[in-house]
């Protein structure tokens, strides 16, 4: 089963920087994304994620998303076009041939582009994130987040959202097959998977929530909450991140400079 | 090292004390392991043993509990409380906090106030002594049953506490795995740990049980050292119990034709070859158990008899169909499978509906007649109209075997159907599978318990590495 957000464990480049260098990392990738709105320069942000997902020996994991991707992208293009008409017309939904409704809702190259546009930022947000998520250990991550300031409670709250992703969807699979052995037909389609709702929903969240009763009780016993902490094979910031850092202060300024000149 | 005295319980909202005049006392090195039926209090006992009870949960509470010579009141928090007493409950899963092994115990370490080396060093100890050296990178869902419960027991190890609280830790483990916490016990007994046991198989852990003690209803019915507690019969029956006593079958049940029969099956996971080759002829009437280590494919197996998982290669024909042409709907009418935890399928309002739901889904006639007899078979006709989830362990599991019987179909398959039942409770589940025998239903269990294996079941059949190894009993 493909794990969604979840640290896989090599010994690689991105695994190697410290938390600190990748948060910087995913905030100056974040930042070019959401301003940047040339389909050209988009496109190479994302072959450069990937680019670097593919050093980091991370390229399957990345790749794993572009379902998601591509159904979000059609949705996209789809709002943007009905939408958000703009400059030639490239087509129509409704051949112009089909009488009284034939020729409405064009599609425009305006429309087309903007949904583009969305799908490529999204692209870069989710690579990014993906990256960093399956790259950096929870530890580290609380590590970091401590040091910024964050209260314990949150990271923890954090945390666990991210690592009980998987537990949920294994657990939704044999909830399920369970229903499916007591001749459940969820049909097929839209209204089927409305139906099948009550008898998967209410058993995961029942579940869930005994179980969240349980994991609070650990926290408290294991004494996360306490504050005080020894630092165990702490990472530090090495050259390799300075080096990064100052590949991202590069690759920032460059970008303010082409927004500037108006060429992004 | 805890003192409970006169200790009483009632949860918020109800009536029934949970816990009744409970007084036990856990000297230090000393072990004691809480026995009895599913819903008598075990894990409230543990809960009340630790002091969560008292700082975490309202209700009425009487009497005192001291741990290391100080009510648990006076402890400040439960963080504070965490200082002495380490405790593993019941659900591994959701005592995996971190996404590697190491992680989950170096971060309960870290909390210790100790020095980075002594941390290290203790983390080397906690590893080895729970074999979990190999494990170090792999994530908790990767993990075994049996696996996850070792870290679980690793990471509350790594608080260096001497008094250990463990809530049923092997409930959902084979013989194999069992066998391995067994051991870790032993060697944390024998280092000057005091353990406080909730466990309802004594035989494995016999050796280190110094107290043993029976809880029904909220109150301690039977106490002391365990030869002498074992003495008595009910007792007996409760925890060692003999399953030579169900009758094999002698009627004319089994009849010639096959209900089931798996032709050349192979499956494949990805990578993992789960089943290679497996030719089998389940004949009508049948009671079967399958038996094997964890992961050696029964599950996998029986999920091909309605179509959950399809052949890779090879066929399997039930009632004469192919179950390549049939829906799994379809085959629902043919093959009802009871999975391991029941809590899986409960979403109904109350026990009698959650039994129609299935009956309604294949459209069964006469549908109300048959929901009350399997009622009355399962025994929970007085249970028919309270909430599924209130039930015990037990009542859910015959609840979890109801819900499928009433869709008739002619063959029952039920993994792992007395996991987490005491003696008694297995038994009933043991006789409501005897009595659908006799009515010709084919039944087939999964099941680690080698009791039941061998003294319930007309014919055994062990798996491994996605094999038959040895078939025997069949006719």
């Amino acid at each position: 089963m493909a794990e969604i957000l979840q640290y896989v464990h090599k010994d690689a480049f991105l695994h190697r920087l410290h938390p600190y260098t990748k948060i910087a990392f995913i905030l100056v990738v974040s930042l070019i994304g959401i301003t940047a709105t040339n389909l050209v320069f988009l496109t190479l942000v994302v072959l450069a994620l990937l680019a670097v997902a593919a050093y980091s020996r991370l390229l399957a994991e990345s790749l794993q998303q572009l379902k998601l991707i591509l159904v979000m992208s059609i949705i996209f293009i789809l709002i943007t076009v009905i939408t958000m008409p703009n400059g030639d017309i490239l087509g129509y939904f409704i051949p112009q041939g089909v009488p009284v409704i034939g020729g409405l809702i064009p599609i425009t190259s305006g429309g087309l582009e903007i949904g583009l546009v969305l799908t490529l930022r999204f692209m870069i947000l989710i690579f990014a994130f993906q990256l960093f998520l399956v790259s950096t250990q929870p530890r580290d991550l609380v590590n970091a987040m401590e040091k910024a300031g964050l209260p314990i409670d949150y990271i923890l709250m954090f945390i666990i959202a991210l690592r009980f992703i998987p537990t949920l969807q294994i657990e939704g699979v044999r909830i399920h097959e369970a229903q499916l052995a007591r001749g459940f037909n969820p049909g097929t389609g839209f209204v089927g998977k409305i139906r099948s709702v009550a008898p998967i929903a209410i058993p995961l969240v029942s579940n869930a929530l005994l179980r969240s009763n349980v994991l609070g009780l650990t926290i408290d016993m294991r004494g996360y909450r306490t504050g005080k902490k020894t630092h165990v094979r702490e990472r530090v910031l090495v050259s390799r991140d300075y080096a990064v850092l100052g590949i991202l202060a590069i690759a920032g300024c460059g970008f303010v400079a082409l927004v500037l000149a108006q060429l992004v | 090292m805890i003192e409970l005295n006169n200790v009483s319980y009632t949860y918020p909202r109800t009536v029934q004390p949970a816990l009744h005049r409970i007084t036990l006392s856990l000297e230090k090195g000393r072990c004691v392991m809480v026995t009895g039926p599913s819903g008598a209090g075990k894990s409230t006992l543990c809960l009340a043993a630790s002091g969560i009870l008292h700082h975490e949960y309202g209700g009425k509470k009487e009497g005192s509990v001291v741990i290391d010579g100080k009510n648990v009141t006076d402890y400040s928090s439960l963080s504070n409380l965490a200082q002495n007493v380490g405790v593993v409950f019941d659900d591994p899963e959701a005592q995996m906090i971190f996404t590697t092994v190491e992680e989950e115990i170096l971060s309960a370490l870290e909390h210790r106030g100790l020095s980075a080396a002594v941390i290290e060093e203790r983390l080397a100890g906690i590893m080895k002594i729970t074999y979990l050296e190999e494990l170090r990178d792999r994530s908790p869902h990767n993990l075994s049953g049996g696996q996850k419960q070792r870290v679980a027991l690793a990471a509350t190890l790594a608080l260096g506490n001497d008094i250990l609280i463990l809530d049923e830790p092997t409930s959902e483990l084979d013989e194999h795995a069992t066998k391995r916490i067994a051991d870790i016990l032993k060697e944390l007994k024998s280092q000057g740990k005091t353990i406080l046991l909730i466990e309802h198989k004594f035989s494995q852990f016999r050796e280190m049980v110094d107290t043993l003690i029976v809880l029904e209803n909220g109150r301690i019915t039977s106490g002391g050292l365990p030869d002498i507690v074992l003495k008595d019969d009910h007792v007996r029956g409760m925890v060692l119990p003999d399953f030579s006593v169900v009758k094999k079958n002698t009627g004319p049940a089994v009849r010639n034709d096959p209900a089931i029969s798996v032709e050349h099956l192979t499956h494949r996971y990805g990578d993992v070859q789960a089943l290679s080759g497996i030719s089998l002829t389940i004949r009508k009437g049948e009671f079967i158990a399958i038996a094997g280590e964890n992961g050696s494919g029964k599950t996998t197996l029986v999920k091909h008899f309605n179509r959950l998982l399809a052949p890779t290669s090879g066929d399997v024909i039930v009632n004469g169909k192919n179950t390549k042409q049939c829906s799994i709907a379809e085959l629902a009418c043919d093959v009802g499978l009871v999975f391991q935890n029941p809590d899986h399928m409960f979403f109904a309002d109350t026990v009698r509906e959650e039994i129609a739901y299935g009956v309604k889904n294949l459209n069964i006639e006469n549908g109300d007649a048959i929901i009350d007899a399997v009622l009355h078979d399962a025994g929970l006709t007085e249970s028919a109209d309270l909430y599924p989830r209130w039930l015990s362990r037990g009542e859910r599991q015959r609840l979890g075997i109801a819900c499928v019987v009433a869709m008739q179909p002619s063959v029952i398959v039920l993994d792992e159907p007395t996991t987490g039942l005491d003696g008694y409770e297995a038994l009933l589940v043991i006789d409501l599978l005897k009595k659908l025998q006799e009515k010709g239903h084919t039944i087939i269990i999964i099941t680690h318990n080698r009791d039941i294996a061998e003294h319930c079941a007309d014919r055994l059949i062990t798996m491994e590495n996605g094999k038959i190894i040895s078939d025997t009993g069949g006719m």
